[in-house]
């Protein structure tokens, strides 16, 4: 029992004096002062188990070493991290680690992002001593997305944990004992929850594979952005990791504010869509494509030109998968218009809760809280309501709807009141009612390839990043990667808008979504004060926005 | 799916265990204990009522049956020899013991004679090592045995599976 | 010296293990003296006096163990009775409850009393089915005749005790794999601090006794603390169980005070090394212990005396080897139990045990190079104290001091010099690392 509660405590760390908070494991508290432990069982989203003996440091409180994940600091502590003794011990471990796993690096999905690997070089012995025979245990499905490699399993028990703790879910145990020990699952009992894809993530070897990434591409050639999931209004923090513009996985970023160090199997295989081949790819005018995206744009900014200035009645409909700043030109065109603007939700789902903690929003789109602290709290409530009976009343001379959903159709009723304007643009993902009445069809960019900013459901505005880099386009040969995965280029909403805006001589020139933030910092008070670059990594609680008790930004 | 239950006597049983220890998860040995001899063995059918029984996730139920080697596992015959072999009994014999066992039921280690009478295993310290070497038949302990010993009791329990009354 | 049993007095009689016999003999009338006469303070305190030392193997003072358990908590404090004997070689605890249960009952009672405990666990092995029959009766006759439950004699003091059996894991004999077991998990010792006097059974403040040690508590109330350090040592005083097996005539129990000859012990109380051989070593506390040379036996059993042997009283499981014994053959007996036993929770156990037990099953086919027995013992270095429990250690001894001593017999096995050569022929699937 250490100190405990307020107040800090005077510990020595590699000869130096420093100072922690109480409470504080050695190894939380080292990797503060800047000297990073190794670590496989530790994680710090779970329990501690204290199995794998990596950690081990040399203290002045026992003869034996001490493992930093459990051991606590205390006043008068005296940790040595790189004495000879803490060196040895944890060659030794690595030793013991490696006489059993397999030398299967080269065909190993983790490779390239193997902890086991990387200690190896940082800790690892240059040759093995162990000539004996090997031990084999199963290779298996444990479920419909994953499987175990048990070979390379060092049973440092993170997933089961996971499941016990997070998830709640209980499907992963450890079967035998001693060295014949390995993750398995009941029989007929797979590992399929909403949350089994964070199993393979922390999984500090390639034991545990996902079904979904095993032999897509090695990890060190993806190109990785950080960006928020789409798939529901949490917001999980992600890095989409792509391999020449192809999205080949989803990965959770951390964020305790937010996701922890979670996501949702919704989320982490919901991406295919950026790649179906039935996307909307190419603009069109009716039926009849558009010979570059140019021309399309000019089009739009002809429409929006000869309603400029209120001449002329104006419907836009907007979706939740607009950024903020997209939701920000389109507010610059209603204005100029004097355009009505309302906007439609997909249907909510089921909202889940898990143990840990994590939360599945049944919210399921990205960003109505930013539409709406953009467009106004009743966008999509009573101005949607408006917009429809205005379309089914007739006489409306330009319609604008926004279709960016990828997994629902615009509501019936809504697809037949957009058929009755007299002209109909759609930005769309997928071909529907509503755009096959449209007289000018513009592609909608994905949440992958979407610049700019969401605001989850807890107000919280975080930033969004397009996986495509300038130049992508050229490089994405078809039938370099498999057929039924194709990957349009698309220009976003943000730049169509603008070169509208910028054809009615409302701005002299396209900017970056930075750019574009700005204007919308400058204009609206919730945004006042941010930028961009100002946004930290996990993000921040929007002004006047965030819920009560959540966050700690909300306006004093 | 499954069909299994306790008898109403295991079901008290299991009901009285419960009072003995301040949460339920406590009763998971004991109960097992009593699945073991309602169902004959811990088959997964066997494991899975009593994870149903005992509210706690069938791999949790299979995780701590496999940690332990005292628990019979499915395909073990009528009589599960187990042989001490560790070192006291080692000293003394227990190799012959094994061999002779062996060779006279015409099975090797791990395995289950073709009648389904007889399975053989070797097992680590019985705490028997002053009457070396000795075998474990299902409860009852066997020792200081010779291989005449051993000769016997096969005979004896052959004859007892015979009349129909196995331990 | 003349010395009448204390814990094993009654093995032999008929019906030693029923209560009325129990009674019959001055049964659990001290327990009721505890009860009625003495303060829990003063009971501790006197246990400490006697200088009782754990007899489940480490040997740590038994009413310094019950001072660390906090006076005043709002959560229940158990008693967890190690009854799970399977350190190879010991068979003593299995002797008290088999032939004279109601003595465990009655220590249980006068420890519980002392600490302040209503909540009793015995944890046997689940393979001592008699033992476990045994005990169950006992509870029943304790209960009937109103020892155990509620207002035990007229006081208001009420213990409950359950007979909890094992399933076959070693491990489940370390204190805090025992408890994990009892809370129904994998038996893997758990992370220490927090200890278990502080937080152990279900997160409670809990005692773990070994059968052996409890079994002292009537005796030492009985004759006062004084009397009981008269026995034996000084410093590890008391009468002892020493289970003795292998090559001697006459293996078996024998209590004995403690700080017995080894020599004297086999000799005198065993009938000698078996068949008129010569002695060629013994291990002196269970096979985790460091195994000593013949010329090393002429030591008193105690924890004192053996710990400056060079090995350690442990469990008091007396293995006793022939000139005859082939010790590659005896130590590959041993690695292969560690191995089998491992609970796989720490790593340089996990793997450690095993790669022992492959090195020692090569040098046995005669497949050995020189170099391997200094991998043996690095192998050792970097599993001792880096572990959760000490089962890595209790490998680990027996590994080193049997080449140590034993060192041309191993190197007789060593006789190949090729990498390459012992890992084709030992199969070895693959690269390693």
């Amino acid at each position: 029992m250490s100190d405990s509660g307020a107040g800090m405590v005077s510990w020595v760390l590699n000869g130096d004096p420093v100072e922690s908070p109480a409470g504080m494991t050695i190894l939380e508290a080292a990797k503060a002062h800047g000297a990073e432990l190794p670590h496989f069982c530790y994680h710090p989203g779970l329990s501690i188990a204290g199995n794998c003996r990596i950690c081990l440091v040399e203290t002045n409180r026992s003869p034996k070493p001490a493992i930093s994940c459990s051991e606590r600091i205390s006043d008068g502590l005296e940790v040595q991290t790189h004495s000879e003794k803490a060196v040895e011990a944890r060659e030794g471990v690595m030793e013991f680690q490696l006489i059993n796993h397999p030398l299967d690096c080269p065909v190993c999905d983790k490779a390239g992002e193997c902890t086991l690997q990387d200690y190896s070089f940082d800790h690892g012995p240059d040759e093995s001593r162990f000539v004996e025979k090997k031990n084999i245990r199963h290779t298996k499905d444990l479920g419909p997305t994953i499987k175990i490699w048990g070979n390379r399993c060092i049973v440092c028990t993170r997933c089961i944990r996971f499941c016990d703790e997070i998830s709640g879910t209980g499907e992963l145990c450890v079967v035998a004992r001693g060295d014949r020990s390995v993750v398995d699952v009941f029989p007929g009992i797979p590992i399929d929850n909403p949350l089994a894809g964070n199993v393979v993530d922390i999984c500090p070897v390639g034991a545990l594979i996902s079904k979904d990434f095993m032999f897509q591409s090695r990890v060190w050639n993806n190109e990785h952005t950080e960006t928020v999931c789409g798939g529901c209004a949490r917001g999980c923090n992600v890095t989409v990791e792509t391999n020449e513009g192809f999205v080949k996985r989803l990965m959770p970023r951390e964020n305790t504010d937010v996701n922890d160090w979670w996501m949702c199997d919704f989320g982490r295989y919901g991406w295919r869509y950026a790649h179906d081949d039935r996307r909307v790819s190419v603009p069109r005018r009716g039926a009849e494509a558009v010979e570059t995206e140019l021309e399309a744009h000019r089009d739009l900014g002809e429409l929006v030109r000869g309603a400029w200035g209120g001449s002329k009645k104006v419907a836009i409909v907007v979706d939740p998968f607009l950024t903020c700043e997209e939701a920000h030109l389109v507010g610059r065109v209603a204005a100029g218009t004097g355009a009505t603007v309302g906007g439609w939700l997909p249907p909510s789902g089921d909202e889940l809760t898990f143990p840990g903690k994590f939360k599945i929003s049944g919210e399921k789109c990205p960003n109505r809280r930013g539409v709406e602290a953009v467009l106004g709290q009743e966008v999509f409530g009573s101005q949607a309501k408006a917009v429809e009976s205005m379309l089914n009343s007739g006489g409306v001379d330009l319609v604008i709807v926004f279709a960016g959903f990828p997994n629902a159709d615009c509501p019936d009723a809504l697809a037949s009141a957009v058929g009755k304007a007299t002209a109909r643009v759609a930005f769309t993902l997928f071909d529907g009612a509503w755009s096959e009445a449209a007289d000018l069809v513009l592609p909608s960019a994905s949440v992958f390839e979407k610049e700019g900013t969401y605001v989850n459901e807890d107000g919280r505005l975080q930033r969004v990043r397009s996986k495509d880099r300038p130049g992508d386009a050229q490089l994405a040969q078809p039938g370099l990667h498999s057929a039924s995965i194709s990957s349009p280029w698309v220009t976003s909403e943000l730049v169509a808008l603008q070169r509208a805006l910028v054809h009615v001589g409302d701005a002299e020139r396209s900017l970056s979504a930075a750019g574009v933030f700005r204007q919308l910092a400058d204009s609206n008070e919730h945004f006042k004060g941010q930028s961009h670059r100002g946004i930290p990594a996990t993000g921040v609680p929007l002004g006047g926005l965030a819920p009560a008790g959540v966050g700690e930004g909300s306006e004093s | 799916m499954t069909d299994l239950a306790f008898s109403k006597d295991a079901m008290k049983e299991y009901e009285w265990m419960l009072t003995r220890y301040p949460n339920k998860e406590a009763a998971l040995l004991p109960t097992l204990r009593i699945a073991e001899r309602e169902f004959e063995n811990l088959d997964p059918a066997a494991m899975k009522y009593v994870a149903d029984l005992m509210g706690l996730s069938p791999a949790k139920v299979l995780g701590v049956v496999t940690f332990y080697t005292h628990y019979r596992r499915e395909g073990t015959g009528t009589y599960h020899l187990q042989v001490c072999s560790t070192l006291s009994c080692a000293l003394r014999g227990s190799e012959d013991v094994c061999a002779h066992l062996s060779a006279k039921l015409g099975v090797g280690l791990g395995e289950t004679t073709d009648d389904g009478l007889f399975t053989l295993s070797k097992v680590e310290c019985l705490a028997s090592c002053d009457t070396a070497p000795m075998l474990q038949c299902n409860d009852d302990y066997h020792e200081g045995l010779t291989l005449e010993d051993v000769d016997h009791l096969i005979d004896r329990l052959r004859e007892e599976a015979k009349a129909g009354g196995a331990a | 010296m003349s010395f009448e049993p204390i814990l094993t007095k009654y093995r032999h009689e008929k019906d030693s293990h029923t209560i009325d016999f129990y009674r019959g003999h001055g049964g659990y009338e001290q327990a009721k003296k505890a009860i009625h006469d003495w303060a829990p303070d003063d009971l501790i305190e006197e246990v400490k006096k006697s200088n009782l030392r754990g007899r489940g193997g480490a040997g740590f003072p038994t009413g310094v163990k019950w001072s660390f358990v906090p006076k005043q908590t709002d959560k229940p404090k158990y008693l967890a009775v190690n009854a799970d004997e399977s350190e190879p070689g010991t068979f003593k605890d299995r002797v008290i409850m088999e032939t004279d249960p109601h003595l465990l009952l009655e220590g249980i009672m006068i420890s519980c009393w002392a600490v302040g405990i209503n909540t009793a666990y015995i944890y046997i092995r689940g393979e001592m089915v008699h033992g476990y029959n045994q005990l169950v009766s006992a509870c029943k006759e304790a209960y009937a005749a109103g020892f155990l439950g509620k207002g035990i004699f007229g006081s208001d003091f009420e213990l409950d005790v359950t007979v909890h059996r094992g399933a076959g894991a070693y491990i489940c004999g370390e204190e805090t794999g025992m408890l994990t077991s009892l809370e129904g998990e994998r038996g893997q010792p758990k992370l220490k601090p927090p200890f278990p006097a502080i937080e152990g059974l279900f997160g409670c403040p809990t005692v773990v006794n070994n059968v052996e040690t409890l079994a002292n508590l009537p005796f030492i109330l009985e004759k006062g603390a004084d009397h009981f350090r008269s026995i034996g040592p000084e410093k590890s005083p008391g009468p002892k169980l020493f289970c003795v097996s292998g090559h001697v005539e006459k293996p078996g129990t024998y209590e004995l005070p403690m700080g017995v000859n080894l020599l004297t012990l086999i000799n005198e109380h065993c009938g000698g090394v078996w068949k008129g051989r010569k002695l060629k070593a013994v291990i002196p506390g269970g096979s985790s212990a460091h195994v000593l040379h013949a010329d090393e036996c002429d030591v008193n059993m105690d924890i004192e005396s053996l710990a400056a042997g060079g090995s350690m009283l442990g469990s008091a499981g007396v293995i006793v080897m022939d000139e005859t014994t082939d010790m590659v053959d005896a130590l590959l007996n041993i690695m292969k139990f560690y191995h089998h036993e491992s609970c796989g929770q720490c790593t340089p156990c996990r793997e450690g045990t095993g790669w022992l037990e492959k090195i020692v099953h090569r040098l046995h086919q005669g497949r050995g190079r020189k170099e391997d027995l200094d991998v043996v013992f690095d192998v050792c270095d970097r599993m001792i104290g880096k572990t959760i429990c000490v089962l890595a250690d209790a490998a680990a001894f027996p590994a080193m001091s049997f080449i140590d001593k034993f060192r041309d017999e191993f190197l007789a096995k060593c006789t190949n010099s090729d990498r390459s050569t012992a890992q084709a022929t030992s199969g070895a699937g693959g690269v390693n690392v």
